[in-house]
């Protein structure tokens, strides 16, 4: 009998599910792990599911080549990743907000070295081993140091380049001594992760970008311009709610931001220096 | 500190188990340290190879978080004390410190918490930690190194617990046993000893008591040895209790039964107000018996007296043996004299029945003296010396007799004994002297000798009767020494008078019994020597008394004084037994009749046929007699008609002191009345 009225619901049901929109998928890069990415983003797509009537799916990758690669076959519906990625990636999707950590809507790149290692200019990096975080597509970990070794004459093949997993790596290897300086955002140092692997305090800044605005939120061009625009302000909206400010704990930040994609001028500019014009259009 | 078997026993228990247990214990921690300390290594070494697993490809991708994370959750186990990953170089890439850990809190106030390589250093001499190093390769290159600081003090502090814990387990198991053991030991062991102690207490105290025997094991062996020797104990001492309460020839108390008796009976008698008798009795002339019917026929006599005396008491009455002849009775409860008498005298008719003793019929006597308490004396010592008195006096008196004691009796006791003391130095102080009275013969009444007589002149009582001090010379033994004395200077008075050329004739000399008994013949031929007096100057007058004695001995005795050529003379023959058979038996020379037989002559018709028959005896026996005591004419003529050479007495001349004797030999000599010196005796 019961299995009787399970039937005839399913049969009463099914057209309304048919007809429901499919979900919107969101993507997040591989800054972190999947796991703890998931964890982190999994409330924000709730949030969005829940305030535009349309489920959100969170979908996280492996690595950066299968997501590069969902990227570039526009995969995602909302697209979070670093600003390479966006400059890289414009033509398809459109920055409609960035993260902002630490209270911050910018940060610089810069180049760390330990207190110790007598390391006063870029320039006696030459001959010496730079490591980065994140890979090359790394903006602040890679490209902006990059930038600043070749503001100071060195170009690649003058240093000895190792890449770190992440930014923070990158800085725990030079705290302990496998590099003698490491690129990466001027906040990682203090970020808890790092003050809990090392003594901050024997390392420090050698050379630093001018700010650079922070990741970029991004949907597809294709997208309704209506729920664009319905996503945008439901996300800029969150910090100004107990339970929007959060979910930006939850996703370890502070605020959302507007952007533009000319706010990404200065890191097209920083690609172009290192990568060349071909960087930035690949 | 005194310790007992039981503690002994367990104390060496306790220390052979506490030791053995220690020595168990020590071994099994050992074990267990070793064992946990494998496990330290183990685990140190599970760790190092899951480092070494993992950690390249972060090593590789310098994902130095990641390798942090690796060493993190590696090493934040309990006991690690850091987990370090060094580049090949030696620089720490990634270190996990435990800061709680007390070796690391101790460094870490001396070194940097950064300063690995220092810290690790300062660890590395640390016993209470086990270092171990792996290395991390990939495709045989060395990437790096693990370190890995395991603490043993865990290991410790579970040596310490396991330690505290086997040693109070240990105390419990030790106390346990030992309070078993101890128990066990109490009951097998212990009690049953102690059992034994209080039996051989008892034993101490004469109470014969044995012990049950539970056990059939050495305790029960030990315990039935212990009551065989109880018992031996006790027969043993029963019959040691008889032989020193019992006499063992009549199976009657002794002396000591017999005071302990009287002493129990004062006691009592004390208590209740009541009257005893203590009864010495003492058989007369005992010693004739013995000696002439043999000891054997002695000792059936004692105890066919004790039995007659025994059947002739009431069943309260004792009666002891005390030695020799000598019985007690011991009457209780008398009421009066008259009581007690009746008792004497039954006794005294029982004992005098005639009897039979090995086929030959004896007749004894006996003399019992009587005390009472508390009459007579109050104590044991008193009661016993005032009956023994009573019964010298009742022997005194005569045979056949019982007297009561009385306070006279004391009186002459101690008169007796100062007499006794004062004839000890009459010797020394010259208070005997010797008398002699000439004896004559009745022929021609010419002086023939003298007998010689001892005076004692004793400073207060004057002039002492010899048949008053010679019995107690005798009774003391005396007499020897006197008697001694007496022949030395009746020597040296003959020979004195015959160098100042007097022929004195001979001294007639009385012998002791008890003299005789010493053998004094020797003595007396050194004497004879010494003074140079020839054998017919002599004559030895003895009674018959001393012929009672042992004849063989008596017989000797006689003949050595013949062979020196004395002469022998049977003193105051009539009076006692006039035994024609001693006559027979012993040699003798002289008859001497006695004074009491003289007195009645010529009237007493007795005396007449008595004296008559005297010398007809002696003249077939060819021997001489001297008439003693012929104080008158008619006595004289009478004896000298019958044939009596020999007579002496008033009529013929008084006893002289040795002063007159002298002058009155002399005045004979001058008269030409006596003989020549070359002739003393004819």
């Amino acid at each position: 009998m019961v299995s009787l009225l399970w039937l005839i619901a399913a049969a009463t049901w099914a057209p309304v599910i048919q007809a429901a929109e499919d979900p919107l998928i969101m993507g997040v890069f591989p800054r972190r792990n999947a796991a703890e990415t998931a964890r982190l983003f999994t409330p924000m797509a709730v949030y969005l599911g829940e305030r535009i009537g349309r489920e959100v799916k969170l979908v996280t990758s492996k690595n950066f080549d299968s997501f590069w690669k969902a990227v570039t076959e526009q995969q995602f519906d909302i697209v979070h990743y670093n600003q390479y990625h966006y400059i890289r990636s414009a033509k398809t999707y459109k920055v409609i907000a960035h993260t902002q950590e630490f209270g911050k809507n910018a940060v610089a790149g810069v180049l760390f070295v330990r207190k110790d290692s007598g390391i006063t200019e870029v320039s006696q990096l030459r001959g010496r081993t730079v490591i980065f975080g994140g890979g090359k597509d790394a903006m602040l970990s890679y490209i902006a140091p990059r930038f600043l070794l070749m503001q100071a004459g060195l170009k690649e093949g003058d240093f000895k380049t190792e890449i770190a997993v992440n930014p923070q790596n990158a800085l725990v290897a030079l705290y302990y001594r496998q590099a003698d300086a490491a690129g990466g955002g001027e906040v990682v140092l203090d970020q808890p992760v790092i003050k809990n692997a090392v003594n901050v305090q024997e390392l420090r800044l050698l050379a630093a970008t001018e700010p650079l605005l922070f990741l970029p939120w991004a949907v597809k061009r294709s997208m309704p311009a209506k729920l664009a625009e319905s996503i945008q302000s439901l996300l800029l909206d969150l910090k100004n709610s107990d339970a929007g400010r959060q979910i930006l704990k939850s996703a370890i930040m502070t605020g959302l931001g507007n952007a533009v994609d000319r706010d990404y001028d200065p890191h097209r500019k920083l690609a172009t220096a290192v990568f060349g014009p071909e960087g930035t259009a690949r | 500190m005194r310790l007992n078997l039981g503690a002994k026993f367990t104390l060496t228990v306790l220390i052979i188990l506490a030791g053995t247990m220690a020595a168990n214990t020590l071994y099994f921690l050992d074990t267990s340290a070793r064992f946990h300390e494998q496990q330290l290594v183990e685990r140190g070494r599970a760790l190092g190879r899951l480092i070494s697993l993992v950690s390249p490809d972060a090593i590789l991708g310098f994902d130095f978080l990641l390798l942090n994370d690796y060493t993190r959750e590696v090493s934040s186990q309990q006991d690690v004390v850091y987990g370090v990953i060094v580049s090949p170089q030696g620089v720490p890439i990634s270190s996990y410190i435990n800061h709680s850990d007390p070796l690391i809190k101790k460094r870490l106030e001396s070194v940097n918490s950064n300063d690995i390589p220092k810290l690790l250093l300062r660890l590395d001499s640390q016993d209470d930690l086990i270092q171990l190093e792996f290395p991390i390769t990939q495709n045989d290159a060395l990437l790096g190194r693990f370190l890995v600081g395991i603490s043993r003090q865990s290991l410790q502090s579970e040596f310490r617990r396991q330690l505290m814990i086997q040693i109070l387990v240990m105390i419990a198991i030790v106390l346990f046993l030992g309070t078993a053991i101890h128990a066990a030991f109490r009951f097998n062991v212990l009690f049953p000893i102690q059992k034994l102690i209080a039996a051989s207490r008892d034993v101490g105290r004469g109470q014969y008591t044995l012990v049950e025997v539970k056990s059939a094991d050495e305790m029960g062996l030990l315990t039935r040895a212990f009551n065989a020797m109880t018992e031996e104990v006790r027969q043993e001492q029963a019959k040691l209790h008889r032989q020193a309460n019992f006499d063992t020839l009549t199976g009657l108390p002794n002396r000591m039964m017999a005071l302990d008796r009287i002493n129990l009976e004062i006691s009592r008698a004390r208590r209740f107000d009541q009257r005893f008798a203590v009864l010495f009795i003492d058989l007369d002339n005992f010693k004739n018996v013995n000696d002439s019917l043999g000891h054997a026929v002695g000792d059936e006599l004692l105890v066919a007296t004790g039995n007659r005396v025994q059947a002739s008491l009431r069943d309260t009455d004792t009666v002891a043996r005390l030695g020799g002849d000598e019985f007690l009775v011991l009457a209780p409860d008398v009421t009066n004299e008259m009581q007690v008498e009746e008792i004497a005298e039954r006794l005294l008719r029982a004992i005098s029945e005639p009897q039979e003793l090995s086929e030959r019929k004896v007749v004894a006597h006996c003399s019992i003296g009587i005390a009472l308490y508390p009459d007579n004396g109050e104590n044991v010592e008193t009661l016993m010396a005032n009956a023994d008195n009573a019964m010298y006096q009742a022997k005194a008196t005569g045979h056949g007799s019982a007297i009561f004691f009385t306070e006279e009796m004391n009186t002459r006791l101690r008169e007796r004994m100062q007499m006794e003391q004062d004839l000890n130095l009459a010797v020394e102080l010259g208070q005997l002297a010797l008398h002699f009275q000439p004896i004559f013969d009745t022929a021609g009444q010419r002086h023939r000798g003298a007998e010689v007589l001892l005076r004692w002149h004793h400073p207060e009582r004057g002039a002492v009767s010899p048949a008053v001090f010679i019995p107690l010379a005798e009774a003391t033994g005396q007499i020897v020494g006197i008697g001694e004395w007496v022949l030395e200077q009746a020597c040296r008075s003959w020979s004195a008078w015959h160098n100042g050329g007097i022929n004195p004739g001979f001294l007639a000399i009385n012998i002791s019994r008890i003299q005789f008994r010493k053998r004094f013949s020797k003595r007396l031929s050194e004497l004879m020597s010494i003074y140079g007096i020839p054998p017919q100057a002599l004559e030895l007058e003895i009674t018959e008394s001393v012929l009672l004695d042992d004849h063989h001995q008596v017989a000797e005795e006689l003949n050595s004084l013949r062979a020196i050529g004395l002469t022998l003379s049977l003193d105051d023959f009539g009076t006692g037994y006039s035994s024609l058979s001693y006559l027979k038996r012993f040699r003798f020379d002289v008859l001497k009749i006695d004074r009491s037989f003289i007195a009645g002559l010529p009237d007493n018709p007795d005396d007449v046929s008595l004296v008559k028959a005297i010398l007809a005896m002696a003249k077939g026996l060819d021997l001489r007699v001297v008439a003693e005591g012929v104080e008158t004419q008619d006595q004289l003529n009478f004896v000298t008609i019958q044939g009596c050479e020999l007579a002496q007495g008033y009529l013929l001349a008084r006893p002289m002191n040795e002063e007159a004797y002298r002058s009155y030999l002399q005045d004979l000599q001058a008269a030409g009345e006596l003989p020549r010196l070359s002739a003393v005796r004819t």
